[in-house]
């Protein structure tokens, strides 16, 4: 085992870590943190569940070992993105679209949401689609969820789109 | 405490660093690229190494450079990287739809080239690609830099051509050119899906006659391979539909499909030369 402490920008706060290199991201997130709003749910990366935005990229943080987050790494939650302007619009259209039904998956779907629009505030339907490919419900279809971006997209401020 | 928080992991800032680690058998870790395969595998119960070295973000890594004839890809480089890298997708574009296709967004911003090739998956995704370039790999040393044909890196079921003491320092892949690209992936779903069959094809047409055709398919045998009969039977034939009947005929005759549980010989065997026959028709 090899400890590291590291330095970084989690919801735009400067937060000191001391972890196992090989600890988890999803639980230094839920357990040290008390960030508990990202979710486990397959463990294995697959699922999207545990989805948050490092350095502009969205990443599963179940299988993301802390050791590689260099200081000043800039990682973005479900609970910083509820402070963001287009996080507020996507959670908006999730609620009115009813986009949820047992709610598990709900978060990362949100952050792959963001992580969509912030860099493309005028999606496809195939980008959305894209954007959303890493993130799986069991309980339903996706109809809703697409639509909820769709929604969200169509309100960020023309000045924001390309 | 979770299994990957008792390895302990080295954070080397330099190549140098890192192959002097990997030159010692007392230093030497498990080289730990973005992590995707190698944090799934250690969670699920293979082997956990004593130690680990970090090769992610090693800056020698990341480099992309294009030259005249070739381009080189640092092993470090992330398939999001290339996905998004719109001016290389020219010159490999097979490699870049690839890389577009493993996993989804989440697993494309942390894997990375060297990584899939390392990991050695009969099923990785970037391989059949890489193959179909003719280029090679460059692994790294404390003895110096070493060139290995990418034809004879992939030497068994998860076996890679590289010494335990070296890095995978980039991939040197000739550009295509004239020739056309094709990539195809045939899973079970379209995203966070592994194959069953794909094809990456390179293949040079001149005035309706097949140059050179390289063929290449993952997921098929224990490592990825070329369809050296099916090149060869192509290489100086006019394109027609009856050529293209007579491919795929032989791709079927030549391949020697595994079984597992992601699909069956019978079924890969009938994919390979509709995927044979999908790269011919659409040149």
């Amino acid at each position: 085992m090899s400890t590291v402490q590291r330095t970084w920008k989690v919801n735009g706060k400067p937060v000191r870590v001391r972890a196992p290199a090989g600890r988890r991201l999803l639980d230094v997130l839920r357990e040290d943190l008390g960030l508990i709003g990202s979710k486990e749910s397959c463990g294995e990366g697959e699922c999207g569940a545990c989805t948050v935005i490092v350095d502009d990229e969205p990443v599963v943080s179940c299988i993301l070992p802390v050791g590689q987050l260099a200081d000043g790494t800039d990682i973005l939650t479900i609970e910083g993105i509820e402070k963001k302007r287009i996080g507020r619009l996507i959670q908006a259209a999730f609620i009115e679209c009813g986009a949820v039904q047992c709610g598990f998956c709900i978060p990362g779907m949100v952050v792959s949401s963001y992580a969509l629009l912030a860099k493309n505030p005028k999606p496809s339907a195939k980008a959305i689609r894209e954007g959303l490919s890493g993130n799986l419900c069991r309980c339903t279809g996706y109809t809703k969820i697409l639509a909820a971006v769709k929604l969200a997209a169509s309100r960020i401020p023309a000045a924001k789109r390309k | 405490m979770k299994i990957t928080e008792t390895i302990d992991i080295r954070f080397p800032k330099t190549l140098a660093e890192a192959v002097r680690l990997q030159a010692s058998e007392k230093t030497r870790g498990k080289l730990l690229a973005g992590g995707t395969d190698l944090m799934v595998q250690w969670a699920a119960g293979v082997p956990i190494p004593k130690r680990a070295v970090s090769v992610w973000n090693l800056p020698e890594l990341c480099a992309i450079e294009v030259f005249p004839d070739r381009i080189e890809i640092g092993a470090g480089v992330t398939h999001a990287f290339l996905r998004d890298a719109v001016q290389i997708h020219r010159h490999v574009p097979a490699l870049i739809a690839a890389a577009a296709t493993v996993g989804a967004k989440q697993i494309q911003a942390r894997g990375t080239l060297g990584g899939n090739a390392a990991n050695a998956s009969p099923a990785g995704d970037t391989a059949p690609a890489l193959l179909v370039t003719g280029g090679s790999v460059l692994l790294a040393s404390v003895s110096g830099t070493r060139e290995v044909p990418l034809a004879e890196f992939w030497t068994g079921y998860r076996q890679i051509a590289a010494r335990a003491d070296e890095i995978i320092l980039a991939f040197r892949l000739p550009k295509k050119g004239k020739a056309q690209e094709r990539f195809r992936k045939i899973g079970t779903r379209q995203a966070q899906a592994i194959s069953k069959v794909m094809a990456a094809s390179r293949i040079l047409v001149e005035k309706g006659t097949i140059r050179s055709a390289a063929i290449a398919l993952g997921s098929i045998a224990p490592t990825p391979v070329r369809l050296a009969e099916v090149e060869a039977f192509l290489a100086g034939k006019k394109l027609s539909p009856k050529l293209i009947d007579e491919a795929e005929k032989l791709a079927q005759a030549t391949v020697q499909p595994i079984a597992d549980i992601r699909s069956t010989a019978e079924y890969r065997r009938w994919a390979s030369g509709r995927l044979v026959r999908d790269a011919l028709e659409n040149l």
